[in-house]
């Protein structure tokens, strides 16, 4: 940071401080609650955050007075609490009247732990960027130095370090002259620059450990077994105010130590909060951002709001429909924010029924809605609308996606189509997800007869079924973790080889017809950790290592997967519902689920998750309270407060239709019917079953081909093509043309306002304004053709932004 | 514009002409026939003498037009079912039909009234027995110039009605009466549904052939629905119907019920024939046990039909016969197919339950079958037993094979619990293998369902059987999936040949092929097949007046051991469905006759002149064969060598070209070739309208060892120069006169002479000369071919390979510029002092010690001392 940058920053601080003393401290908060000083060496920062009335945050360390009750045993330098002797005391913070007391322990004060190269060294790696897959860390390493990428094998890494080209990396007899330290510090020319300078904590620290004879690390190491990272949150009051951040690991010997100045910080939107590898976060513009350290495999976030300086702002009260919109209502508040009015009833109504059953409302549903005089009748609708089968088709299809259901090599289309009707069925019968879940992934028997086990099919490969499980169930792409530690989530190579584990007893064999494949559980079959080529036992994925012993692994993993002792099954099929209706995740993308990608709103998640528990996995009930929900309802117009926003649902979302859903609703509009493979003339575009299945309209707006679980084949991108099939490609004009719509109400001798106002009302589920009205009448008086002139008019709707977005 | 159009309708009448054409000779060809004053009648085998010479001379005189219904082809028995006990009438569709003469039907129960052929069908009016076995039959038709391919058909107990659409819809279902077999197609995306009228408390039983008629990848489901909708009973596949479907219901009330035909994905198309079964009729899914002892009276239950199980007692065959099923039969009606039963030596074993743990075992006796139902989910059956040392069973489970569900794991313990041995897939999915027992004592044999699956229907039976010889006999295929060839059709006055193959298991040893029932004027020819063979080749010729006739024959073939009774018989096997993925067959047809008949003359024979001398390994042979061809037949003639010896090779085609009478097919014999006197034969065909095919007489070729070998010593030479190749003979046979013996594989530029050698010829020297062209290096595949020629025919043999190795000449040393000049006046000089140069030419070894010599001791000039 510039010195020029410092002092605005300083400058900004003191204006805020005067800005916000119209806010009254409601409380302060000392990071971290308790102390623990573990030997000598040991140290801990002291991070101090007060509180105000209107939800701003400070930090205030500096102008905090801290004091150690007993100076014999701790000694107090700035902010940073340095042991020298054991016992117990106690160390008091204040500011602005509030005091905080903060309980302390030290001991083996009098001992200084040799540096070990796992806990004091390999940080460094990370810290100052030596293992990223761009430097050292790629798979041949660079300029003929290899570290693991991320630092998944410190065995391996210690060997690099001290045995390859023996006393150069590492100089034994003069420290200072390893190539560890001379090429970090550019002494001797690095391609990498300088990484730290010479007296830096960095260099010290790897100074030193070389100069106690660069010692392997013993075998009873403890381990980190988590990170935790000060402030909990911040709220920061304008461009420029600062907030210190402090990491603390926690060790498997119940130690902990403060690792601020190991752990590597990155901030997730840098246009918001700005984070310094000293741990200085300094806010920019308005927004969000998650501030997030990484220290050996653990990656930690926090959350920071930046709020423009001295926003005047008045919560206005707001109707809550339910648990979501009191939710979202506080995050509104937070971030100043007033949500969008309600949409109109005919917004509503298409709204709805486009996202609910994939079809655009009939003229007769729109009347009939629109002539409802009831309060309720948005709600009734939804219920309506839920009970139909269009809503179970549209589900059946986006589990489809989820499940690849395609003919492939290894599937017939007849093993295919019975898939498909498999989860036609669960889904049509409301079977609870859950169970749905644990029946597909505990499948065994012939992809004829219970062809649940095609899922085992789609995917033959040990490693990849682990992944997809992962993604589709618990929105999680742990694919980084096959080569190495996760480096933005808390995925570890072991968590990854021992999850697989479970996939690794799948038998296969031939059934009679050659079309049938019989998925069983052979019971034998391991997976091996690549690096050691250890025996990895089945862990679930961030829980416990079950008994598998003579029992179907998958059976168990299954029952796990799909339950409430996972956290994350419920979260994420929550998500996935909610991206439905709101064009975008809670976490986005919904198969995106990482540390480094928290929800924007973790707290609605948490509520959705667990109310889908509660309703015992009946995803219809979820759907039910979502489109319940003021926050559903609202506008896509913005006001002042929200016209930025465009991840906290505060107003509707304009969307695309997606290919099926748009091609259906032409089809639906103009009266014409399609002819899909394998499926009755006039059945819909929905209903296909075949992954493979496509036309040209729908390959344009981007179907998804099932080819990979991905979240991403659902192609939503508008582009030139699709503009272009629109115009004069052969789906509108034809079916246009096909339908008959116009020569029929012609020949019916309807009057041409009221063809307009059905055309409208069809197409837009609105009828014209006046003004709409006017000039297309003036348009189509002065044509002789009237048909033709209607024809167009009907052309121009199909192909109006109004029509095929979803608003 | 117009030119193109032009083009095109001129192109148009150019097809239309040669078309009426073909038509028009078929109609000639025909009429022949039809004006004869006999009808051809198909049943009567027993034709008017005087009619058949009449026919004869009636074809040689219009050979070139009536042959063209040689190789005739059958692809479709239409309708794809018939109803026993009346008449009915069958068309055999396929093409070059027209001279159609007989249907051979493989089992008994059909008798053909009349035949009315035409060039793309045979429609015959069958009448069928009352008490034809129903189920699969197979035909085939008989011509007078070939034999089709076989195909099946099925009988069933039902009169048949045809699907009129549209019946598409529940709305609007074709009405038919119950125990009916309705046959119909179900195209792309076809739905049919039939109606019919049920009391209540009556059966309703369907059952389709579809994938099982074996016409093309047909899958189908079916379905009984209630006039509400409901559905009662649907299936898409079933163990007992494979791929087809069997659906059963009690009616609750009266009122109209049901049917609905699909494919089970919707696909479909013009060839997705099937016959419904649509009745009253009783239709259980298993049969408890599933096997008996033959000639006795065995009580057997019949499970899985609505109406529960019921118990009958059955008389069993006294033969064994392996496609053996019981028809469930009661006053309602009779099932259309039957469940497979086996026919055994041996007597029945029951499981009683609980017999779930080794403990719980339950008591069966060898030498009898095993026989249980694994009933529930988990169920295991464990049977103890004992055996004796030394005793060697294969042990079958038969499960699927009996089209039980159960997919059998079978394991094997000793009395204690120690897992002996154990399977799970390999007959199919049922379980086998052949165990030795070790020590006399009990044993435990467990049974279960791979997956733990259960139910009343699972089914199986193990059966312990002595581990005996078996033999089958077979025509190797000569196209992929195709039974071209796989019959044996019998020019007159001419022969035709094929090679049999046999496959034996559990023995080795010489056998001998034997025929039943050729036709009149038929033989075979053909030698023991040596124990070392599993092919030989077979020749049939048919006498010139032997009448134009036709019969499934039984072949077979005994070992030849004194003492044995071990014979084995002809098997086919056509794959009648083939489909993806990766061309798995899926309905097949395997039959125990072979088709022979003596069709008409075709205007050419064929002869090998039987040669004089041996093939010798590593030698060479022209085999001459002659076509003697009738007067006026010019036609290329293209032959083949089927039967090849062990080790000896050849092409696979030579042609005889047109309006030429011989050629000569080239054979080798590999070093390794057998040392024997083979049964040798090749088959010729030709366009006589059809395809002809005729095969030379059975003639010998013998195998021998070389006469001569010939040792050969490596040379080397420079560029320019001339060396010795040094031949050492070994004579393994005296011969007469003299041989000439030839060095062949030289490189470019490299010249010798022939040489001659007589019987006490020890040594042989060729010259080698060279150039300055001659390509240096090494030149590996220098070799001798040795010509001797015995009885005026030549025996040509190749010795083995030797090296000649060509140097560029050395560059002069740079500082010893004088040097190189005395060196070559050495060599040149050598010869001088040589008026005895044949004495001993020095080998290549005795060259290179010579050369090394020189070198060590440079002052010694070569064998001055």
């Amino acid at each position: 940071m510039t010195a020029t940058f410092r002092y605005i920053a300083c400058l900004a601080l003191i204006i805020s401080s005067t800005a916000i003393s119209a806010a009254e401290l409601t409380e302060i908060i000392a990071y971290p609650s308790d102390i623990g000083l573990y030997n000598a060496r040991d140290r801990q920062t002291i991070t101090v955050q007060a509180v105000f009335a209107d939800g701003l945050t400070r930090d205030v360390t500096a102008e905090a007075t801290i004091a150690v009750a007993d100076q014999n045993l701790i000694k107090l330098e700035g902010t940073t609490l340095a042991p020298t002797a054991d016992g117990e005391t106690t160390v008091s913070v204040t500011f602005g009247g509030k005091t905080l007391s903060l309980p302390a322990v030290v001991k083996d004060s009098a001992v200084t732990p040799e540096l070990s190269f796992k806990l004091d060294i390999m940080p460094i790696f990370m810290k100052a960027n030596c293992n990223t897959g761009s430097c050292h860390g790629a798979a041949s390493g660079k300029d003929g130095f290899r570290l693991s990428l991320f630092g998944f094998d410190h065995v391996g890494d210690y060997q690099r370090v001290t045995r390859e080209i023996g006393n150069r990396r590492i100089n034994l007899a003069f420290p200072h002259e390893s190539l560890m330290l001379t090429k970090s510090t550019a002494v001797v020319p690095h391609t990498g620059g300088t990484r730290f300078r010479k007296g830096d904590s960095l260099y010290n620290l790897m100074h030193e450990w070389i100069d106690a004879g660069a010692l392997a690390d013993k075998a009873d190491i403890p381990t980190c077994t988590k990170i935790e990272v000060y402030p909990k949150s911040a709220v920061l009051d304008g461009e420029g105010a600062t907030q210190k951040i402090t990491v603390r690991a926690f060790y498997s010997d119940g130690t902990n130590r403060d690792v601020s100045h190991l752990a590597f910080f990155l901030s997730s939107n840098e246009n918001s909060v700005l984070i310094e590898q000293d741990g200085t976060t300094t806010a920019l513009n308005r927004g969000e951002a998650f501030v997030m350290a990484r220290f050996d495999t653990h990656t930690v976030g926090t959350h920071f709001i930046v709020l423009p300086k001295g926003l005047d702002f008045t919560w206005k009260e707001l109707p809550e429909n339910n648990y979501v919109d009191t939710l979202l209502h506080e995050k509104f508040k937070k971030l100043r924010i007033i949500p969008s009015e309600l949409c109109s009833d005919e917004e509503f109504l298409r709204r709805a029924t486009l996202d609910i059953t994939g079809r655009v409302p009939t003229v007769d549903e729109y009347n009939a809605f629109l002539a409802d005089a009831d309060p309720k009748k948005r709600d009734k609708l939804v219920d309506d609308l839920l009970g139909r089968k269009e809503f179970v088709e549209l589900w059946v299809m986006k589990w489809a996606e989820l499940l690849t259901i395609r003919t492939t090599n290894q599937i017939s289309y007849k093993s295919m189509l019975l898939y498909y009707t498999w989860l036609q069925d669960k889904i049509a019968n409301n079977v609870p997800m859950n169970v749905m879940v644990q029946d597909l992934l505990a499948s065994n028997g012939g992809t004829f007869a219970n062809a649940a086990t095609n899922y085992y099919q789609n995917e033959r490969d040990t490693l990849k079924v682990a992944e997809n499980v992962a993604q589709v169930f618990m929105g999680m792409r742990i694919q980084c973790a096959q080569c190495h530690n996760h480096p933005f989530d808390r995925w570890t190579m072991d968590d990854y080889y021992s999850f697989a584990a479970f996939f690794s007893q799948i038998g296969r064999k031939a059934a009679e017809d050659p079309r049938e494949i019989i998925v069983f559980n052979s019971g034998t079959g391991v997976v091996r950790h690549p690096v050691g080529n250890r025996v990895m036992e089945p862990k679930f994925l961030g829980g416990e290592t079950p008994d598998v012993k003579g029992k179907d692994r998958r059976q168990i993993m299954a029952n796990w997967l799909a339950s409430n002792d996972n956290p994350y099954f419920a979260r994420n099929l929550s998500n996935i519902v909610w991206a439905h209706f709101f064009g975008q995740g809670i976490i986005n993308e919904v198969d995106d689920v990482r540390v480094s990608n928290p929800p924007v709103n973790g707290a609605l998640l948490d509520a959705l998750a667990a109310k889908f528990t509660e309703y015992n996995y009946d995803f219809k009930k979820i759907v039910r309270d979502i489109c319940t929900s003021r926050a559903y309802q609202l506008s896509t117009g913005t006001n002042e407060t929200n016209e930025k926003d465009s991840r906290n649902f505060s107003h509707a979302a304009l969307r695309r239709m997606r290919a099926e859903i748009m091609l259906d609703a032409i089809t639906q509009i103009t009266s014409t019917s399609n002819k899909f493979p394998g499926l009755p003339n006039g059945a819909r575009a929905v209903q296909i079953a075949n992954g493979n299945t496509s036309t040209y309209f729908l390959t344009t707006f981007g179907r998804a081909k099932r080819e990979t679980v991905c979240a991403c084949e659902v192609k939503m991108e508008p582009n030139l093509s699709q503009a272009l099939h629109m115009l004069n490609g052969d789906t509108v004009n034809s079916k246009i043309t096909q339908g008959k719509l116009i020569p029929t109400r012609l020949g019916e001798e309807v009057p041409i306002p009221q063809i307009l106002e059905e055309l409208y009302i069809r197409c837009l589920c609105r009828k014209p304004t006046e003004k709409e009205l006017t000039n297309l009448m003036e348009i189509i008086s002065q044509e002789e053709n009237k048909q033709q002139a209607l024809e167009d008019t009907f052309w121009a709707l199909l192909n109006s932004r109004e029509f095929l977005f979803n608003h | 514009m117009l030119p193109v159009l032009f083009r095109f309708t001129s192109k148009l009448n150019f097809l239309n002409t040669s078309h009426n054409r073909y038509f028009k000779r078929m109609e000639l060809c025909e009429k022949m026939f039809r004006s004869s004053p006999t009808p051809i009648s198909l049943a009567s085998r027993a034709h008017s003498k005087s009619w058949m010479l009449l026919a004869a001379t009636l074809c040689g005189l219009i050979l070139a037009t009536c042959v063209q219904a040689a190789s005739p082809t059958l692809s479709l028995i239409l309708p794809r079912g018939v109803q026993r006990g009346v008449e009915n009438t069958i068309s055999f569709r396929g093409a070059r039909l027209a001279d159609a003469e007989e249907i051979f039907f493989y089992s008994p129960g059909f008798e053909v009234t009349n035949l009315e052929p035409s060039a793309s069908a045979a429609v015959v009016t069958v009448n069928i027995a009352a008490d034809c076995r129903m189920g699969e039959h197979v035909a085939q038709v008989r011509t007078r110039s070939g034999i089709t391919e076989f195909r099946t058909f099925w009988v069933g107990p039902f009169a048949a009605t045809a699907e009129v659409e549209p019946n598409n819809s529940f709305e609007e279902p074709q009405k038919i009466a119950l125990n009916t077999t309705v046959q119909g197609i179900v195209t792309n995306e076809d739905i049919d549904y039939y109606a019919f009228e049920v009391k209540a408390g009556q059966r309703i039983s369907a059952e389709v052939e579809a994938m099982r008629l074996g016409t093309t990848l047909f899958d189908p489901y079916i379905a009984i629905i209630d006039a509400k909708r409901f559905e009662l009973s649907a299936d898409d596949d079933t163990p007992l119907a494979k791929q087809d479907a069997i659906a059963s219901t009690i009616a609750k009330e009266d009122g109209t019920y049901y049917v609905m035909i699909r494919e089970s994905s919707y696909a479909g198309n013009g060839n997705c024939r099937y016959n419904l079964h649509i009745g009253t009729f009783p239709r259980p899914l298993a049969v408890y046990p599933a096997g008996g002892k033959v000639g006795e009276a065995t009580e057997v239950k019949f499970l899985g039909d609505p109406a529960g199980t019921t118990t009958q007692t059955v008389q069993l065959p006294t033969t064994v016969e392996p496609q053996f099923a019981l028809f469930p039969q009661d006053e309602h009606g009779i099932a259309p197919s039957g469940n497979p039963f086996r026919l055994f030596e041996h007597g029945n074993s029951l499981e009683t339950e609980p017999n779930n743990t080794i403990a719980e075992a339950c008591a069966a006796e060898l030498p009898n079958a095993f026989n249980g139902i694994i009933g529930e989910e988990k169920d295991i059956d464990y049977f103890r037993f004992t055996a004796k040392k030394g005793q060697v069973f294969d042990i079958e489970c038969f499960a699927r094979r009996i089209r039980s569900p159960l997919d059998p794991v079978m394991n094997l313990y000793n009395a204690t619990g120690g897992s002996l041995v154990g399977n799970d897939d390999s007959r199919g999915p049922d379980s086998y293998f052949r165990y030795t027992f070790p020590a006399d004592g009990e044993y435990v044999l467990r049974v279960t369902d791979h997956l733990g699956r259960g139910g009343e229907t699972f089914v199986y039976r193990v059966e312990f059987r002595p581990v005996t010889p078996s033999l089958a006999l077979g025509i190797p295929r000569v196209a992929r999936y195709s039974q071209s060839r796989q019959q044996i059709f019998v020019p007159r006055g001419n022969r035709y040949a094929t090679i049999i193959s046999a496959s034996r298991s559990n023995f080795g040893g010489e056998l001998q092929l034997q025929s039943e029932g050729l036709p009149t004027g038929v033989t075979m020819h053909v030698e023991n097949m040596p124990a070392n063979m599993s092919v030989m080749p077979v020749v049939f010729e048919a006498a010139a007046d032997a009448p134009l006739a036709g019969a499934l024959i039984k072949l077979s073939a005994k070992h030849t051991a004194e003492n044995s009774n071990i014979s084995g018989h002809f098997k086919n096997r056509a794959d009648l469905v083939i489909s993806a993925p990766g061309q798995s067959l899926y309905v097949f047809k395997d039959v125990e006759q072979l088709p022979i008949a003596v069709v008409e003359e075709v205007p050419f024979t064929l002869e090998i002149v039987q040669p004089k001398v041996p093939l010798v390994r590593t030698g060479v042979m022209s085999l001459k064969v002659i076509a003697h061809r009738k007067e006026g037949y010019t036609k290329a003639i293209t032959l083949q060598f089927p039967f090849r010896p062990p080790g000896v090779g050849t092409r696979s085609t030579v042609v005889i070209p047109e309006g030429k009478t011989e050629a000569f097919y080239p054979l080798n014999a590999s070093g390794s070739a057998q040392i024997r006197t083979w049964p040798i034969y090749v088959l010729g065909s030709a366009d006589i309208g059809g395809t002809g095919w005729v095969s030379s007489q059975l003639a010998t070729l013998e195998v021998a060892e070389p006469f001569v070998t010939f040792s050969m010593e490596r040379a080397s030479v420079e560029q320019g120069l001339e060396t010795q190749i040094f031949c050492k003979l070994n004579h393994a046979t005296p011969f007469d006169g003299t041989a000439t013996v030839q060095i062949l594989g030289l490189p470019a530029n490299v010249t010798t002479t022939n040489m001659e050698f007589n019987k006490d010829t020890k040594e042989l020297v060729f010259n080698i000369k060279t150039d300055k062209t001659s390509p240096a290096g090494k030149h590996t595949n220098v070799f001798a071919q040795i010509t001797i020629t015995k009885d005026g025919e030549p025996m040509t043999s190749r010795a083995a390979t030797t090296q000649l190795q060509i140097d560029k000449p050395l560059p002069p040393p740079k500082n010893a510029p004088p040097k190189p000049k005395p060196m070559p006046m050495a060599v040149a000089v050598a010869p001088k002092p040589a008026p005895k140069p044949m004495a001993k030419p020095l080998s290549r070894l005795e060259k290179l010690r010579l050369a090394a010599q020189q070198r060590t001791n440079p002052e010694t000039d070569g064998g001055e001392e």
